[in-house]
C-alpha cells in the first residue's frame, strides 16, 4: 500500500535543484571560469570607435589598414558607439568635444575600454595652458590605458593594442566598471565643467544596477542634482539615500 | 608709391581726411584712419572701387595704449588688391558701430570679437555667445586674462615620473 507524500514546494534561493546548499565560493569559481573564457574570446575581437577628436589622422589609418594592419590582432574600426568596444581618444579634447565623447561613451555597451592616445589626454600636452581643453581625461571617463607621445608612432599604437589585448585576456581591463561604481565622482567632474544642469539621456544608475555594479559611491551629492534636471526617462525617482549593497540585492 | 595705386583707390582715399596708407606689397595695402571715418571708407570702397569681399575683421588688444585695434580686411576681385583698414578704439567703453548693413558676413566676425574681446558692436544682429562652451569668465583673448591662472584654477595636473625620465635626469 502506498502512501502519498507531499513535497514542500517552497524553494530556498540558497539551495540548488538537488536541495543542496550552494557553496557561494563554488558558484563564484564557476563564474570565474566562464568569465575567463569570455575574456579570452573578447580580447580576440575588438572594434574601435575611432573618435578622432584632435589629431592622429596621419598615424591611425596606416595602423588600421594594410601597412601595419591591426586587423591581424583582431582590431577593426567601427563607426558607431553602439557597436564598438574601444573608445580611442586621439589627441586633445576641448570642453565642447568632451561633452560629445561622454555621450558616445555612455552609449557603448559594456564591457568597454577607453584608450587615451597622445600626451594631450595625459596632462594637456602642448595645450597645457589652454583654457579650452581638458587636462586629465581620467577625471571624466575611466581610462584603461594611455599611450604617451605626440603622436605615438603606429608601432607604439600596435604595442599598446597588444598590451590592452593582454589586459583584457587576463581580466585586468576593468576600468569601465569604475564608471558605474564611482559615477558620482565622474558626474561631479563633468558638472564642474558643464554646469550643474548637465545630464545625459543614458540612465547610468539603472545600468549600474543592471550590471550589479551599484556601490555606495554610485550616488552622492552630484547625482542628487540629476533629480532636478535629468529627463523623465532615467530612473525616477532618483534615490537620494545612499543604498547599501545588501539592500540592492533584496 | 602713388603711381602704383589704382585710380579708383586714389579717388576714394582722397575723400577721407587724415588717412595714411602704406603699400606693403604688390597686392597689399595698409590703411590707417580715424575710427569715425571707417564706415564711410567701407561704403566708398564697396560702392566705387568694387571691394565686395570682407574677408575678416580682426582685433588686437594693446594693454599699454589701453586701446583695441580693429582691422578690416577687404578684397577686390576687380583690382585684385587687399586693403587692411586699421582703426583704434578706446577700451572703455569698448563700443563700435557694426558694418553689418554694408557687409553681411560682418555679423559673424563681430559676434566672435564680442565673445573673445568684449567689444560691443551697435547694430549687429546678434551679440550672443558663439563658440565658447559654458563660459562664465572674462573674454579669454584679452591680454589681462591669465590663461595659466584659469587652468590652475579649473583643472588639475597629474604626476608623471616614469622610470626613463629619472635615468635621463641622473645623467645630466
Amino acid at each position: 500500500m502506498t502512501t502519498s507524500q507531499t513535497i514542500s514546494i517552497k524553494s530556498d534561493p540558497s539551495t540548488d535543484i538537488a536541495c543542496r546548499t550552494v557553496d557561494q565560493k563554488e558558484r563564484s569559481l564557476l563564474r570565474k571560469v566562464i568569465d575567463r573564457i569570455a575574456d579570452r574570446c573578447r580580447s580576440r575581437s575588438l572594434f574601435i570607435l575611432h573618435y578622432c577628436t584632435g589629431c592622429g589622422a596621419i598615424e591611425l589609418p596606416p595602423t588600421i589598414t594594410s601597412r601595419f594592419d591591426s586587423e591581424r590582432l583582431g582590431i577593426q574600426p567601427m563607426v558607431t558607439p553602439r557597436q564598438a568596444d574601444i573608445l580611442l581618444i586621439t589627441g586633445y579634447l576641448s570642453i565642447k568635444t568632451l561633452k560629445r565623447v561622454i555621450l558616445s561613451y555612455e552609449q557603448m555597451p559594456g564591457p568597454k575600454y577607453v584608450i587615451g592616445m597622445g600626451s594631450c589626454t595625459i596632462n594637456g600636452g602642448m595645450y597645457w595652458h589652454s583654457y579650452a581643453t581638458i587636462k586629465r581625461l581620467q577625471e571624466y571617463l575611466p581610462v584603461d590605458m594611455y599611450m604617451a607621445g605626440c603622436m605615438p608612432r603606429p608601432e607604439a599604437i600596435q604595442q599598446g593594442f597588444l598590451q590592452l589585448i593582454d589586459n583584457i585576456d587576463k581580466g585586468r581591463a576593468n576600468a569601465w566598471q569604475e564608471y558605474y561604481c564611482n559615477y558620482d565622482y565622474y558626474l561631479g567632474n563633468q558638472q564642474a565643467l558643464f554646469g550643474p544642469d548637465w545630464h545625459t539621456p543614458t540612465d547610468v544608475i539603472a545600468e549600474a544596477q543592471h550590471y550589479q555594479l551599484f556601490s555606495e559611491n554610485t550616488l552622492g551629492e552630484h547625482t542628487a542634482l540629476l533629480a532636478k534636471f535629468a529627463s523623465e526617462y532615467v530612473t525616477q525617482p532618483i534615490p537620494t539615500k545612499v543604498l547599501q549593497r545588501e539592500e540592492i540585492v533584496e | 608709391m602713388s603711381e602704383q595705386l589704382p585710380e579708383v583707390l586714389e579717388s576714394v582715399f582722397r575723400e577721407i581726411p587724415n588717412l595714411v596708407f602704406e603699400q606693403q606689397g604688390p597686392r597689399r595695402l595698409r590703411v590707417k584712419l580715424r575710427a569715425d571715418a571707417l564706415p564711410a571708407l567701407l561704403e566708398l570702397l564697396k560702392g566705387r572701387a568694387g571691394y565686395l569681399h570682407l574677408s575678416a575683421i580682426s582685433c588686437v588688444d594693446w594693454p599699454q595704449l589701453n586701446e583695441f585695434e580693429l582691422v578690416y580686411h577687404l578684397w577686390s576681385y576687380e583690382v585684385k588688391n587687399l586693403v587692411s583698414a586699421h582703426i583704434y578704439i578706446p577700451k572703455k567703453p569698448g563700443r563700435y558701430v557694426s558694418v553689418y548693413d554694408l557687409y553681411i558676413p560682418a555679423a559673424f566676425f563681430e559676434r566672435d570679437i564680442h565673445e573673445m574681446f568684449g567689444v560691443f558692436f551697435e547694430g549687429s544682429p546678434s551679440m550672443e555667445p558663439f563658440i565658447l562652451t559654458e563660459w562664465y569668465g572674462p573674454p579669454p583673448m584679452l591680454k589681462s586674462f591669465s590663461t595659466l591662472g584659469y587652468v590652475e584654477e579649473t583643472f588639475g595636473w597629474q604626476e608623471y615620473s616614469p622610470e626613463w625620465l629619472s635615468s635621463v635626469n641622473s645623467v645630466q
